[in-house]
């Protein structure tokens, strides 16, 4: 599913030099920071969120982060190497998981919203809507966490030791959640309207 | 999905549900997006300098004095304590859930019910008063994350105090044998004995943690889908969490019992465990058992901790 994903995959060294000119305030490196690493997070955080204005939020607040914290990255990654890509995804998962949580105290009950669409209404456009809201309404109806997790592994492919990782989590309790989200997750696609029993893989 | 268990236990490839989810397509992200990011940037405060070290007092081994103890730890093996109990036979009390959780939020009336704590050796401070209250059941996922948190930092201070004190025993134990002239274990087996111990504490820890992430995860969960906590409730899946189901079950049998039948289940706990050291210790070279078999024959250092594994149960005080 990540078939768009950085291409450019570098070295520990290299991340560490990238952090280091960051943390010095070097623009072109922040530049080359959100090349490599923001269609990932805003990936994630749009898969998380279910809208493109959200997941654009996340993003840039992760990317920012980056620009806050690289001195303290660049401390704290001296000895073991420091890789970029990890730390960012545990950043925008927390933004993305604070984000729903206050949304859903903000209105507990809300439907999900409708995109509004700037497209024309070829045929082939509004199927492939269609197929989209019925995706994200599935995810959207996980808790947080599990919807998380969900993005994380089938979405972005990640090992599960990686994506609890990015969850901060230990790799049983991820597994426990996961278990837990994929249970749900068929669930709602079996329940869904007109779906027929069993339809579910 | 790269990992091979996604796609036994999972979402199957080209199934119903995977075709389902493979429409959620992502938007591009905007083209000036680096440059909106590098312009929210130029107002970002400078980064805060690094926080100072804090004290070492939390810091395990990281003093002489740690570094001390913990070779005369081995002691504890070398009495076959570690292996034998001893560290449940501390004089720790089972607080109840009310007490705990009023030491957590920091509820005065409930505080002044709580037991006195035996003194510290180290004169440690009870744990800080928190920031901000946490009122009534727990019902969002910013509370219940405070509330572990502090429940850790409590659980961490007193995993200190209760290690300081055990190492303190095991090092006046030593000192008092060596003042009198009775076996004590050479530098040698101090040494692997002291590296048993620690991997045992080592080990013992990992497993309460991941057991207790997951029963985390499962009270996360439960909150998220709109239950509500009372403090009772969180306190006791937090102490059963780390504790096998067998012994769950011990903890909430012994809640049942009168003091009398828990006085009772404790003296044939102990007696039960010094046959089990008898068996252990024949595990043990010779050598090593001469050193060991005096110190399992000193009284052991008696306390009202319960016949349960009282140091998995680890409480928040």
């Amino acid at each position: 599913m990540s078939g768009d994903s950085p291409r450019h995959v570098s070295g520990s060294n290299e991340e560490t030099e990238l952090v280091r000119r960051i943390a010095a305030r070097d623009e072109e490196a922040f530049r080359d920071a959100i090349a490599r690493h923001a269609t990932l997070m805003h990936r994630i955080a749009y898969r998380m969120m279910g809208n493109a204005h959200d997941a654009d939020d996340i993003t840039q607040e992760a990317m920012l982060r980056l620009w806050d914290h690289a001195p303290r990255l660049i401390e704290k990654g001296r000895a073991a190497g420091l890789k970029l890509a990890p730390w960012l995804k545990r950043v925008t998962v927390n933004l993305a998981i604070d984000r729903l949580r206050v949304a859903k105290r903000l209105s507990a009950n809300a439907d999900i919203p409708e995109q509004v669409d700037h497209e024309p209404l070829a045929d082939a456009a509004i199927e492939r809507r269609e197929e989209g809201q019925a995706a994200r309404a599935l995810i959207s109806r996980l808790p947080e966490r599990q919807r998380a997790a969900i993005v994380l592994t089938y979405y972005e492919e990640l090992p599960n030791a990686e994506a609890a990782d990015a969850m901060d989590m230990n790799i049983k309790a991820f597994e426990s959640l996961l278990f837990r989200a994929r249970a749900a997750l068929r669930r709602g696609f079996e329940n869904e309207p007109g779906r027929v029993e069993g339809g579910a893989s | 999905m790269s990992d091979p268990e996604n796609e036994q236990n999972g979402i199957a490839k080209g199934g119903a549900l995977d075709k389902a989810l493979s429409g959620y397509h992502v938007p591009a992200l905007s083209n000036d997006f680096a440059d909106r990011v590098v312009a929210r940037s130029k107002d970002r405060p400078e980064p805060l300098p690094s926080l100072r070290k804090g004290t070492s007092r939390n810091r395990r081994w990281s003093t002489a004095r740690r570094l001390t103890v913990g070779a005369l730890a081995a002691g504890a093996l070398a009495s076959a304590a570690a292996a034998t109990g001893v560290l449940g036979d501390l004089p720790i009390r089972l607080l109840s859930p009310e007490q705990i959780w009023s030491s957590i939020t920091g509820d005065e009336q409930e505080s002044a019910r709580r037991p006195q704590r035996l003194p510290a050796s180290d004169g440690a401070e009870a744990a800080e008063a928190p920031e901000t209250a946490i009122e009534g059941p727990i019902d969002s996922s910013q509370e219940l994350e405070e509330a572990f948190s502090r429940i850790d930092q409590a659980r961490g201070d007193r995993r200190e105090e209760r290690r300081s004190r055990v190492d303190q025993r095991i090092d006046e134990t030593l000192e008092q044998r060596r003042e009198q002239g009775l076996p004590a274990p050479t530098a040698e087996q101090e040494e692997r004995l002291r590296n048993r111990l620690e991997q045992f504490r080592e080990k013992r820890d990992a497993t309460l943690e991941e057991r207790r992430a997951t029963t985390r995860e499962e009270l996360r969960e439960r909150v998220e889908n709109g239950e509500e906590l009372t403090p009772r409730e969180l306190i006791r899946e937090e102490r059963a969490g780390g504790l096998r189901p067998e012994a769950r079950e011990r903890l909430e049998e012994l809640r049942e019992l009168s003091p009398e039948e828990r006085r009772e289940r404790i003296r044939q706990f102990r007696e039960r465990r010094q046959e089990r050291v008898g068996q252990r210790l024949r595990r043990f070279t010779p050598e090593e058992r001469s050193s060991i078999y005096d110190d399992t024959n000193d009284e052991p250092i008696n306390g009202a901790a319960p016949p349960i594994e009282s140091e998995q149960v680890d409480q928040p005080e």
